[in-house]
């Protein structure tokens, strides 16, 4: 029986003290040049401007340890890569917890305290747990490799949209020379590091103390058994193994040395950038301080330091980008090219020992590591990108920032200032008088309450599109009755009501949106209720999670919760039920936004119609194109609409009879793109207040009055 | 260097209007008002002129005759950038036509001394297009109306500038400077006047001056003194259109039938 306190690692044996204090100069230089780098880093974030993340840390820190712990954002959409990535990651967590315990004994309690316990069992156990995460590391390493070289993913390729073949900054191939390099020094280390073993082995075979329990570390015994195979002995080991063992110490050395500078830096920025994720990101965005004179982004360090970090966090897997609805129709926007860009700019910028001058810092315009105006505007606010992201990047708050200073210079689509004009003008983007509000409301044979004048239990925030196109308002009335059916006590703003800016502030306009914000809280302020309800996901969003900041907080729900628990209630009959074989659209602001998936759905089943989800829905439903104040910018001529191709997916499903949405601008831009793709006829676009309508068991008066306004 | 704009604020209809009770006018409740289109343009060229000579030290000056709700145009002209605002306003002003109106901004021009006048060719709720060549008129300054380019460097004694006249001509006129321009629609980009623009500037002053400041009574102005008057103002009672179907044997029968109507009547 061998000593167990024999039963240990070598390390450093039949080295020259020299030898052993070249080694150390390197290791120290290596975390030298690592701090450095670290410290260059922050640096630059610290060159960004403040932001109230701080706070809550050990909250935080756990969510960000959970989503590392279950890879969960890795694995979302793309399951091999995420698992791959999991093999690599917890491969090299364990390979480096594991030399770290190398590190702490042989430099730091044996020498200070005399402590030991890098031997025996634990040894035995520290040495099967290494060589099973280096194997799971180079296995995932190997799957990575051959998913880049192989697999031919379009969001791995790096040509841009916004960019022109030619363009120095068109397909970016020294993004595509360093992920090579990182692969290939990555498994290079581990590769070595179980050759070295074997070698090890070899070299040490005559010692019981080693040989005996070889098998505690398998892949380094199989590789021994066949270097003897091969003819290698104990002596030839021995001499092969010192410049092996140089050759795997500074390739890892400087691997952490380089960690700050290339992408392997991810092993801290995406941590980090988890830890500092805003679970309203994009759904509310930032204020302009009061005092601060511009809006919006002009210049890198108007970046805070947390959008500067989730720059650096990126690893440009490419998710955002395959998400994302302007991407998908050849729109000159790829999210993960805004974020890499303004990296770009930011490490060339930021990184120097002083900061360059004002004008070196404009991240507008056409140079490269600049971003288009085009690239900004082709953005929809639709937050699938900032959804998939798996180290929690928020792009579309970046966009929208950026936005805000176009819109102070005045560089957007004449037609978008011109809507925005008539928003200031009349309060709503048809330009319409704020009389009209609530026309639709004359057809109807019950009147409605006026909230300013009467407390109602629940106030009916219309929103402009279900007040004023003409499609929609037989929408809007249709869910008046249902309301009035139901004996829900219910009121209207009338005239009091303003476009609820939802989409004025994912424009930028950020003071148009305040205007507009803070007058229809003064309106609500006046009147008495309980609840809000909406039919518009958009109006929903701003009023539920960003009025907050402007001292409106509401109990606010969109319609499709309010009607499910009324037809669960028993408050609302349905007189039959209803055949078709539907899909629904899951609304961005409505689905992604607020996470209201299964209300819809729950409605659609009760009844009675056959749901089937399109692929790319819930949390991956693709934008109809209408966000972010697109809706009011015309699509390029010629080309594909976001709308279009989510009607060729609908087109797929076998016997499709109807669309569903439940958000008034989905209704207009699916009816649209009914027509425009050829869908006409073979299935029909329908708001799912339609569909309940149908079910409904009105009194004949509310039939009769209704079918004598029409002919009216 | 002085570029003075004159600008005004104009009334828009609202849907469903209602004339006022004495029948001169609309009622004001269903007005909306904002800055004459043409004066977006004026105060671009204005602007364009200022920004292009980061040298030359120019000061742009907008003047409106109107009263308080005129400020709120005003802002707007600041918060694209001009310099100063002054709106001049007495009760007597109104009912003044567009000669009074253009007598009392050339008071204005003559206590201001600008190098360059602008205003808009005309005005979207009246379009007389006679109040900026009023206004060079009682200041005796070469004028030219219905500008669409205009060429002249700050402090320059002399403007080239391209007219627009009937059927898609232009014609190109060298003027003497100081002048009166009234600026046409096109004539550049105007500038799009943010939210929290227009609130920034709501920190810049408006000069408010009266009638005495500008060396003119009640009496030289108002409906009293005015060349015209509004005698009524109505919604002329709408024609009748009507696409006649049918055969041709049909739709002759059908007219015949509509003048017999007409000559019965």
């Amino acid at each position: 029986m061998t000593n167990p306190i024999e039963i240990t690692r070598i390390l450093f044996e039949d080295f020259q003290p020299q030898t052993i204090h070249l080694f150390y100069a390197f290791g120290y230089s290596a975390i030298a040049i690592f701090i450095y780098g670290t410290y260059t880093q922050i640096r630059k974030y610290r060159r960004g401007k403040d932001d109230g993340s701080w706070g809550e840390l050990l909250h935080r820190f756990w969510d960000m340890a959970k989503t590392m712990g279950s890879h969960r954002t890795l694995v979302r959409r793309d399951k091999k890569a995420g698992r791959a990535h999991g093999l690599i990651f917890f491969g090299f967590v364990l390979l480096f917890i594991g030399t770290s315990t190398i590190t702490l004994e042989y430099d730091i309690l044996e020498p200070l305290f005399g402590i030991k316990f890098w031997y025996g069992n634990f040894y035995l156990w520290f040495s099967l747990v290494l060589d099973i995460a280096g194997f799971g590391l180079i296995l995932g390493l190997i799957y990575m490799m051959y998913r880049r070289k192989w697999l031919n993913l379009p969001k791995l390729s790096y040509a841009r949209l916004d960019r022109q073949p030619g363009d120095p900054d068109f397909d970016r191939p020294q993004y595509r020379r360093e992920d090579w390099a990182f692969l290939w020094s990555f498994i290079l280390i581990g590769i070595t590091g179980f050759v070295l073993e074997a070698t090890r082995l070899v070299w040490l075979s005559g010692r019981p103390s080693v040989w005996d329990y070889r098998m505690w570390s398998p892949i380094g015994a199989a590789l021994a058994h066949l270097m003897q195979g091969l003819g290698m002995t104990s002596e030839g080991a021995s001499a092969f193994r010192p410049s092996l063992w140089w050759f795997h110490g500074l390739l890892s050395l400087t691997f952490i040395a380089l960690i700050p500078r290339t992408k392997i830096k991810h092993i801290f920025t995406a941590a980090a950038s988890l830890m500092f994720k805003d679970p309203l990101a994009g759904r509310r965005l930032p204020r302009v301080p009061d005092d601060q004179k511009n809006a919006g982004y002009k210049a890198i360090t108007d970046l805070t330091w947390k959008n500067l970090l989730h720059l650096d966090a990126c690893t440009k897997c490419g998710r955002c980008q395959e998400a994302c609805p302007a991407n998908a129709v050849g729109a000159p926007l790829s999210p993960r090219d805004v974020i890499l860009s303004l990296r770009e700019f930011a490490n060339n910028a930021l990184n120097k020992k002083e900061l360059p001058k004002e004008a070196e810092l404009d991240i507008h315009g056409k140079d490269v590591g600049q971003v288009f105006m085009e690239t900004l505007w082709s953005c929809r606010t639709c937050l699938a990108c900032v959804e998939i992201c798996p180290v929690a990047v928020e792009h579309v708050p970046i966009i929208v920032q950026m936005r805000r200073h176009l819109v102070e210079q005045g560089e957007m689509e004449p037609l978008l200032e011109k809507t925005l004009q008539t928003i200031h003008k009349s309060g709503n983007s048809f330009g319409e008088s704020k009389r009209k509000r609530a026309a639709w409301a004359k057809d109807l044979s019950f009147e409605i309450k006026d909230a300013r004048l009467d407390p109602v239990d629940i106030l009916w925030f219309v929103g402009d599109y279900a007040s004023f196109d003409p499609r929609n308002q037989k929408v809007t009335q249709a869910f008046a009755k249902l309301m009035n059916a139901a004996g829900v006590d219910f009121g209207l703003l009338f005239e009091g009501e303003m476009n609820a800016g939802n989409d004025v502030r994912r424009v930028g306009e950020e003071g148009l949106y305040e205007y507009l914000a803070t007058s229809n809280i003064q309106s609500l302020s006046d009147c008495d209720f309980n609840s809000i309800v909406t039919t518009d996901p958009h109006s929903y969003n701003t009023i539920r999670n960003e009025y907050p900041d402007f001292g409106g907080s509401y109990e606010i729900q969109h319609y499709s919760t309010v009607v499910k628990k009324l037809l669960e209630d028993g408050k609302l009959k349905l007189k039959k039920k209803l055949d078709y074989r539907v899909t629904f659209h899951d609304p961005c602001h409505l689905g992604r936004f607020n996470k209201g998936y299964d209300a819809p759905r729950d409605i659609i089943k009760m009844l009675g119609c056959d749901l089937v989800d399109m692929g790319r829905n819930r949390d991956n439903s693709f934008c109809c194109g209408a966000g972010g104040g697109r809706i009011w910018i015309p699509d390029p001529v010629g080309t594909v609409k976001p709308s279009q191709n989510r009607m060729n997916e609908a087109g797929t499903i076998e016997g499709l009879q109807v669309f569903v949405v439940s958000c008034p601008k989905d209704l207009t831009m699916f009816e649209d793109a009914l027509k425009t793709s050829g869908y006409e006829g073979k299935f029909i676009v329908r708001e799912l207040i339609e569909l309940i309508d149908e079910c409904m068991d009105y009194p004949e008066e509310i039939l009769e009055k209704e079918v004598v306004a029409e002919i009216e | 260097m002085k570029i003075l704009v004159a600008v005004k604020q104009v009334a828009a209809l609202d849907e469903d209007f209602e004339i006022r009770a004495d029948k001169k006018d609309v009622d004001e409740e269903f007005l909306l008002f904002d800055l004459n289109e043409w004066d977006d343009f004026s105060l671009e060229e204005a602007m364009r002129i200022k920004e292009e000579s980061p040298d030359t030290e120019i000061e742009v000056v907008v003047v409106s005759i109107g009263p308080d709700r005129v400020d709120e145009s005003l802002r707007k002209c600041l918060a694209k950038g001009a310099d100063r605002a002054i709106r001049v306003w007495d009760d007597a002003v109104e009912g003044s036509d567009t000669v009074a109106i253009g007598k009392m901004l050339a008071e204005v021009v003559k206590k201001e001394a600008p190098d360059m006048v602008f205003a808009g060719v005309q005005s979207s709720d009246q379009s007389h297009a006679s109040t900026g060549i009023a206004m060079a008129a009682y200041l005796g300054l070469p004028h030219a109306a219905v500008v669409a380019d205009l060429k002249y460097s700050p402090g320059a004694n002399k403007a080239t500038i391209r007219r627009e006249l009937e059927g898609g001509i232009l014609q190109e006129v060298e003027i003497a400077c100081p002048a009166v321009l009234t600026i046409q629609l096109g004539i550049n980009k105007p500038r799009y006047a943010s939210l929290r623009g227009i609130k920034q500037a709501a920190a810049k002053p408006i000069e408010a001056w009266s009638l005495g400041d500008i060396g003119m009574s009640a009496s030289d102005v108002g409906e009293g003194s005015a060349m015209s008057r509004v005698r009524r103002m109505y919604v002329p009672e709408k024609g009748r259109a009507q696409m006649i179907e049918g055969t041709i044997a049909q739709q002759a029968a059908r007219i015949i039938e509509i003048i017999k109507e007409f000559k019965g009547a």
